[in-house]
Parts: structure tokens; sequence; C-alpha cells
């Protein structure tokens, strides 16, 4: 029988899609946790959004490692524990970040040359108001003052030591950290921090990379631990924040998937008093989210872990299916096909309808929301099959004799909707949440700070602050991009940039800054340096100098030469590090980038770009919020879309006039849900949105079915609609207890929203 | 630098039968320094004079009076040290940790305990109470490199005399005179120059 060999056939596709699924585990399935990922890819300015990128993706690599202990040498042998143990993993590159005496002399004897056209900014603040004099006493005091710095021949070369402070200006991130007998370390109250730094070698965002990082990093910290009690570890990172993410999403997923089909489970089994509807609907759930994550890995090669959670909610829908069916046993039909015939339409219609409002995500250009609409869409589609070619050959079901009390509840239920005493009842109502949603509308307020969608694990954040506090860094993902023709012009910018950037400091708006121009001026300053130091500092306050310092007057032989970027940035000069500050993208242009350091008043820093041209703040963490915003509305524009694109194929199944009545539920629905959540003071975010379009389509499926059942069948069709719904509201309205923003903001709309769709489904009704 | 930090504090510690005292709270060292540095390349040593004062828990007062007058004030917060009442430079503990690391020293030396001391440097000690030696060798090589190889510090019931040798040849000489432990209170000056670096 044809039946037959479709089940059959179809029973081959979903084992297929099990192997090949089986196969992605065996082999090493990743699934990607960054929220970055799920990042539009269309956004309008490649240069800025490439810098960024580069910025960012930097940033995300580092991991930095303080290991304390009160005694120095535990320390130290720990940090290099650790720093070995991450080496030879492979996944890690240490940075080696011990400034040792040879170190600085390579820095000195790289600018030496140079030094003509060097000075720190205070020192050139103090020539510019002729104030060499103060400049001069100061080098006195540090030769003679107690901390003497008396070496002839620097102070030959260099008798205002203006070189020394030009060094001790520049920005040199960790400033807290001392090198330690060749270790960057910090002591503290009594306790001994050695610092381990270094850079991933692959994606921190790659859930295989947190696991392996974990699997090495977790055991020699808890083994050093075993030995010293006392150590500590501190640690930073986007890796590890992601993990602990990525963690909490996962134990949320299991214990919200464990609760929820604990849940079904008990209701599947009360309404049904036997067990066939309940492994009918796991097994039409099963097959959905198999054919749903292999073709998915399919096609993306590999999912987010959100678009999963997301995505498994969106296919639990399908359980509506299955309940469609099987309280068909509540009828007195005993033949299996007989009882698909009935609900074919239905749920025919109900996925044709949700698949259109899933894939109407394809067309934004977020690249998690597409995995989510493909994942569901291809679920749903899955679930359906199941539905219509194996549940009338596996269900064995005898007409179910205990429903009655339940269709009596049902009955009552659509009674209030069908008594025509009660229409006043039903329109005051109808009237008052209407009333309570347009108070909440006024209320209404939408959020798109990303910063507050992730739950950012505390303990993480509490170690970050201690680690940020004992290295003397704050460190930020904001940054300003300057753009120019070329690198002096870019320079030139930075330095008019850094005059703004000061009095910030002062101000404490803003804790330091790194640009190029700070270990490398412009040209044109290093001119005007020469020039100032000519003047300021000539020849007779020189002899003078000299004359109190007890030295031969020696005026420097070598001809003084310009620094220019390209010199410092040759590979192997102790500068070679300014290559993370200078990104040069395409010809004709240059990119380079001015790190902030602790930014407290991120307006006023912002500002500071104001009018200089080819200068851009940026803040990742900002610019995700705004592209959230716009996300958000262009979800609400989807919603409208998939709305409209639902009503032909029901208006060419129940013509125009009923077709209006059909929507109508849903469409209310999904119109008072944000009004009644902003009543309770929630701000309306892009997940919300997306809720609204879940709503959207769980709404028209409830209709639909409503409208396609026949009179004598209704309290059945109602009771199944009921039984959909509370199986919703418990996977859905589970979310709303989570502790990460974005879905729980999902969940508590999908609680509002799909009761709205149930309670008004029967305005759908013939 | 940040070694000859220590040294310099640690030279200051009132010695008695070549065992280091714990000074008390409220007891104030006062006394006079000639510090000769010879310099290569200088054609004359480096001559500074003047007088100094400690007071433990609070800080140290170090004041040149020729050929410049450098007054430098070190205390738990930071380094601070001006010409004539014109500030030449301001070293804030907690951006550079060494003077934190000195406190630690020199907390522990106030105690008698060479325990700091002894992982830093390698001490032989010799002579009788009334005329000791204590002789330090650097352990380390990044000390070397960085400061001095050897310091030699003689005394009596103070420390009287410490000499430097650095690795590049140059050496310094601090010698003390005029040493007196008094439990009067600092003087409005004195504490007023320990409090420029409260907070």
């Amino acid at each position: 029988m044809n039946r037959t060999y479709a089940a059959l056939l179809w029973l081959a596709i979903v084992l297929t899609a099990a192997a090949y699924l089986a196969w992605r585990v065996e082999t090493g399935l990743t699934f990607r946790t960054d929220l970055m990922a799920l990042l539009p890819t269309d956004q309008q300015d490649t240069a800025m959004q490439k810098a960024s990128e580069a910025v960012t993706q930097t940033l995300s690599r580092q991991i930095v490692l303080l290991t304390g202990d009160s005694n120095r040498a535990t320390a130290r042998a720990a940090a290099q524990n650790l720093s070995d143990t991450l080496g030879k993993s492979g996944l890690f590159t240490p940075i080696n970040t011990t400034i040792d005496a040879n170190r600085i002399r390579r820095i000195g004897a790289f600018y030496a040359p140079y030094r003509s056209g060097l000075l720190s900014a205070p020192d050139r603040d103090l020539l510019l108001a002729h104030k060499g004099a103060t400049i001069a006493t100061r080098a006195l005091s540090q030769v003679y003052g107690f901390i003497g710095l008396g070496d002839a021949k620097l102070l030959q070369a260099d008798p205002f030591l203006l070189m020394p402070s030009f060094f001790a200006n520049l920005p040199l991130p960790m400033s807290s950290l001392t090198p330690d007998d060749g270790m960057l370390s910090v002591t503290r109250d009594g306790r001994t921090w050695v610092l381990t730094a270094g850079e991933l070698t692959r994606d921190p965002y790659a859930l295989n990379t947190q696991r392996r990082l974990s699997a090495v990093l977790d055991p020699a910290i808890q083994q050093l631990r075993v030995q010293h009690p006392a150590l500590e570890t501190l640690r930073l990172g986007a890796v590890f924040f992601a993990r602990a993410g990525a963690d909490q999403a996962m134990g949320e997923t299991s214990t919200i998937g464990i609760v929820s089909t604990i849940g079904t489970i008990l209701l599947v089994l009360a309404a049904f008093r036997a067990l066939t509807p309940l492994w009918l609907s796991l097994l039409v759930i099963g097959a959905g989210i198999v054919t749903a994550l292999s073709g998915s890995l399919l096609l993306f090669g590999d999912l987010h872990v959100g678009a999963m959670l997301f995505g498994t909610s969106l296919i639990g829908v399908a359980v509506d299916y299955s309940l469609q069916y099987c309280t068909e046993t509540f009828t007195n039909e005993p033949s299996p096909p007989a009882r698909l015939r009935r609900v074919l339409w239905g749920i025919t219609l109900g996925t044709a309808t949700t698949i259109i409002g899933y894939l109407t995500l394809l067309l934004a250009p977020f690249p998690g929301l597409r995995q989510v609409a493909v994942f569901s869409a291809i679920g749903l589609a899955a679930s359906w099959l199941t539905v219509i070619l194996w549940l009338p050959e596996l269900d064995r079901s005898p007409p179910a004799r205990h429903g009655a009390s339940m269709l009596r509840w049902s009955f009552l239920f659509l009674w209030l909707w069908q008594s025509k005493r009660l229409v006043r009842w039903r329109l005051a109502a109808l009237t008052a949440t209407v009333i309570l949603a347009a108070i909440g509308l006024t209320r209404f307020r939408t959020d798109d700070d990303v910063r507050r969608m992730q739950a950012l694990s505390p303990d993480l954040l509490a170690q970050q602050s201690r680690l940020q506090t004992l290295i003397g860094s704050q460190g930020s993902g904001q940054f300003f991009l300057v753009s120019a023709p070329d690198a002096e012009t870019a320079l030139q910018t930075e330095e008019t940039l850094a005059g703004r950037l000061r009095p910030l400091i002062a101000g404490a708006a803003l804790t330091n800054f790194r640009s190029p121009a700070r270990y490398v001026p412009s040209i044109r300053r290093q001119r005007e340096n020469r020039a100032l130091i000519a003047t300021e500092l000539n020849d007779s306050v020189r002899r003078v100098q000299f004359q109190r310092l007890g030295l031969p007057d020696n005026p420097p032989s070598t001809p003084p030469k310009l620094l220019t970027l390209a010199e410092a940035m040759r590979p192997g000069t102790p500068l070679s590090f300014l290559s993370l500050l200078v990104l040069n993208y395409g010809p004709g242009s240059v990119s380079q980038v001015v790190m902030l350091d602790g930014v407290h008043r991120p307006a006023e820093v912002a500002a500071a770009a104001h009018g200089l041209p080819g200068v851009r703040f940026i803040d990742p963490a900002g610019s995700f919020s705004t592209v959230l915003g716009e996300y958000r509305r262009r979800t609400m524009m989807l919603l409208a879309l998939s709305a409209v694109l639902m009503a032909p194929m029901l208006a060419w199944r129940y013509g125009p006039r009923r077709t209006l009545w059909i929507m109508l539920p849903p469409i209310l629905a999904v119109a008072l849900t944000p009004g009644l959540r902003a009543l309770f003071g929630a701000g309306f975010t892009f997940f919300d949105g997306i809720a609204l379009v879940l709503i959207l389509s769980v709404g028209v499926d409830y209709a639909v079915f409503l409208a396609e059942t026949t009179k004598d069948r209704r309290s059945v069709t109602m009771l199944a609609v009921a039984l959909a719904a509370t199986t919703a509201l418990m996977s859905f309205g589970l979310l709303a207890l989570s502790d990460v923003q974005a879905v729980q903001h999902f969940g508590a709309t999908m609680l509002v929203g799909v009761l709205l769709a149930a309670l008004l489904a029967p305005m759908a009704r013939r | 630098m940040r070694r000859r930090l220590i040294l310099m504090a640690l030279a200051l510690l009132p010695i008695r039968a070549g065992a280091i005292t714990t000074l008390s709270a409220g007891e104030v060292l006062r006394g006079r320094f000639v510090q000769e540095r010879h310099l290569q390349g200088f054609t004359a040593p480096l001559h500074t004079e003047g007088h100094f004062v400690l007071a433990p828990g609070k800080g140290l007062i170090w004041q040149a009076e020729t050929p410049f007058a450098i007054t430098t004030v070190i205390t738990a917060s930071g380094l601070v040290q001006d010409v004539g009442g014109l500030e030449t430079m301001r070293l804030a503990a907690s951006r550079l940790p060494f003077l934190s690391h000195l406190y630690a020293m020199l907390s522990g030396a106030l105690s008698g305990d060479w325990h700091d001391l002894d992982s830093d440097f390698t001490v032989t000690r010799s002579g009788d109470a009334a005329h000791w030696h204590a002789d330090l060798i650097a352990k380390h090589s990044d000390a070397a490199s960085m400061s001095f190889t050897r310091i030699r510090i003689s005394g009596s019931q103070f420390v009287d005399q410490v000499r430097i040798d650095k690795p590049n040849g140059d050496s310094e000489q601090l010698t003390f005179s005029d040493q007196a432990l008094s439990r009067s209170p600092l003087t409005p000056e004195e504490a007023g120059n320990l409090a420029r670096l409260a907070g």
C-alpha cells in the first residue's frame, strides 16, 4: 500500500539523518557560543567593521592569569607551571611579558638615535611654557637626590634627562606589575602575584576550545591547590566568560528541558491514561529534532548554541499536531486513518502557516536567526511528516472512554464563547484586557542594551576586577579608530586627540590610552620638539647644566634622526607590538587604533573625537546594542510580513471573511501582549519580538484547528488546543525563569501571548 | 634603583650590638649624612650632605643641603621629591609597586627579620658588638644587572657607614653621624612633609 511505502521512505530519511548526526557527534561536534556570531554580517561600514573585528578578536583571545601566594617562590613556580602546561597544550601561545633589564635596554637603544625629537607630554608642556629651568632642576635633583640617576654617559648625551621622562610616560599596559627576576609580578597585602599571559591559538567562542582549555587548566590549578592550599589564581579572558555562559545555557537547557519533558509526559499521561499518545508525541518531537539538527549542521557546518536552544523550543510546537491527532481517540472514531483525515487539514495548515512564520526570520541578515529559521522549519516539517505518515500506522488505540469530564470542561469553556447571554461579559472582558494593554503601552519602552541581555558569571566578574586592580589595567573593549590617507596624518590626528584625552584622564573620565603616536610621534611633532629643545634648552642653558653636574660639556656628535612608524614596526624591533595598533586595510588609507583603558564616562570620551576627521569612537558592546535595536525593529516588520503571507493560504481555504476571524485571535494576542508585559515594567527587547513571531504562528495553529473542526467535535478540538497551549506554557513559561535576560524576556512574552492566543482561539470557530 | 632604596632605608636602621633592634612607635631617629658617589666619567665624585629623620610607621625624610636643597619624603603611599619647593618627582606606591616591596622589606627588617634580605642577598656578618660589619652580596642576576653587586655596612650602636658597589665600577659611600634616638614628637615641619604623601 502507498501509505506504507511513504512511511518506510520517511523512516529511511530519519534514520539517515540520525546516522549523519551520530557521525558528526563522533567526529567532534562543535557549537558556537559567542553572541557576536549572531551579529548581522551586512553592516554598512566594512573598514570599521574589519578594524572592530580585528581588535575584538585580538582582545577576545587574550588570557591573563595571576597566581598569588604569600610565598614568592611558590607563586612563581605555580605561574611557571601554568605557563608550561598551557604552552604544551598547543592551545595557548605565551606572550613574553618579561620586561627584563635586557628589554628595557633594547627599547632604550632603539630610541637613542631619535632622542632629539622625543619629548614626554609634561616636558613638552613645560618647554612650551618656557619652564626649561624646571626640567634642568629636576635632572639635578635626580642626580643628587635620594634616588641617584648618576650615569655619566647618559647625562652627557641627555643632561636634562628628557629620555627617562619620555620612557616613564610611555603607556605600558599592566603598569602595576614590575619585573622580578624575569617574571612580572606585584606584591599586595603580603601576597606575591605572578603573571601568566598569553593568546589562545583557537577560537575562544568554540565550545570545543573552551572544553579543551578547561581540561588542561582546571586540573593543573587543582593540583597546585592540593600542594599549596593557600594558592590563589585569578583569571581573565573572554574564553572563561564564554565557557561560563555556555555552561549556564546548557545547564538551563537541560533543566528546562527535563522539567518541561516531565511536565509534558505527566500531562499527556493524565489526559489520555494511556502510553500510546505519549510515545507517539515523543516520536514526533524526536524525529523533528534529529532531522532539524542534522539538516542544519549539513547546511551551516556548525550551529550556535542559542539557535539550538530557540530552535528546539520552536519544534516543541509540533506536540500540538500529535495532540490534535491523539485527542481524536476521545471521539468514537476507531480507525486511525479516519482520525488522521479529520485533523489532516488543521495540522497541515497549522504547519504551513507556522513554517511561513519561521521562515520570514530568514529574511533578517542575522546569522543566528537564519539558523533558528532553518532549524525550526526543518524540524516542524519533519514532525508534520511523522504525524501524517507514521501515527496512523503505529496507532492501535481504541476509542477512549474516560474523556467525558475533560470534554465537559472544554465544552464549558466553549460555552463561555458561544452563549448569547454572555455577549456583554465577553465584550467587557475583552475591553478590559485591551484597556489594560493600552495602559501598559503608555509605559512601553524598548531595551536593547546587550550588557543586560547576557548573564555574566559574577564569580568571573569579581576575579576580573581583582585582577585588573592588581595589574593596574582596567581594560575596556572601547577604542578610537583613526583612518587617514597616510601614517603621518594619522599620527598627527592622534596627537590632537591626545591633547583632548589628557584633561579627561585628569578628570577621571578615562584611565589611560595607548596610541601609536605615543610611541612614535609624527614627523611634524618630532621637528617641533627638536626646535623647542633647541630654543628652550639652548647652548648656554646646557653649559650651565654640565657645570652643575660636574661633567665635561660634550655636545652630541651623531646627526639627529627622525623616527618613522615603518621603522619602529620592522620585525624584530622592541616596538613590534605596535602592529596590534596599526591595521592597514587596502591601499591608500591607514587605520590606527587608540586603545582605551578604563573608560569611566564613555560619552565624554567619545566626544573627544568630535570634529577630528577620520576619528571614530568604537564601542563594540554599544554598537551591538544598536544592532539589537535595529533587529528588534526588523523583527516587528517580519512579524507583519508573516501575517500578510499567511493570509492568502487561509483565504484560499476559508474565504476572506472567515480568514479575518481566524487571524483575529493570534493578531489580538500579538498586539496585546507587549502592552500587558509593559504593565509590569518590562522593557521590550528583540527577544520579545521573536516571541511574538512564535505567538503568531502558534495562535494561527489554534485558530485553524478550531476553524477546521466540526460542531460535534468542537469540544475535542478545544481540548487538544488546551493541551497544546499547556505544553507550550510549560516549556516557554519555564524560560521566563531563566537568569539569562534574553531568554527570560522571550519566555515571559511567550507566557502571556500563548495564554491569550489559546483563550481567544474560539473566536475562529465556524 | 629599587634595591638602592631598600638599602638606604636599611642603612638608617638603628643597629645595636650587631643585631637590629626595633624602633618602637613614637621613637624618632635623627642624624646627618654625607653621600659620596664615585661615578665613571665624572671629573669629581658627587658629594651631597644633609640630614634625615626616620619615624617608624610614618616615613623617612631625606634632606640634602649641599650642593642643592633637595627634600625627599618616602612613606607607605609613595615618594615625593622637591627642590626648593618645586616638586620634581612624585611616585605613588600604587603606581610603582617596588615601593610596596620596599615597605615589606623595611618592616621586616624593622622587626629584626632578615628573611627578606636573605632571599635576595648572601649576608655575612663579622666583628663584635662595638664594631660590626655586614657584607651583602646580591644573589639574583637581575639585581646585579640593575643596580649593584655588593654592599658593605659597618656600625656600632647605629649604622655608621654603607658602601655600595655597582656592576659598572661605580660606587657610593654613605657616612652617618650625629645619630640620636628621641621620643620627642615630630616637628610640625617634619609632620607636614610626611603628610604631603597622605592618601
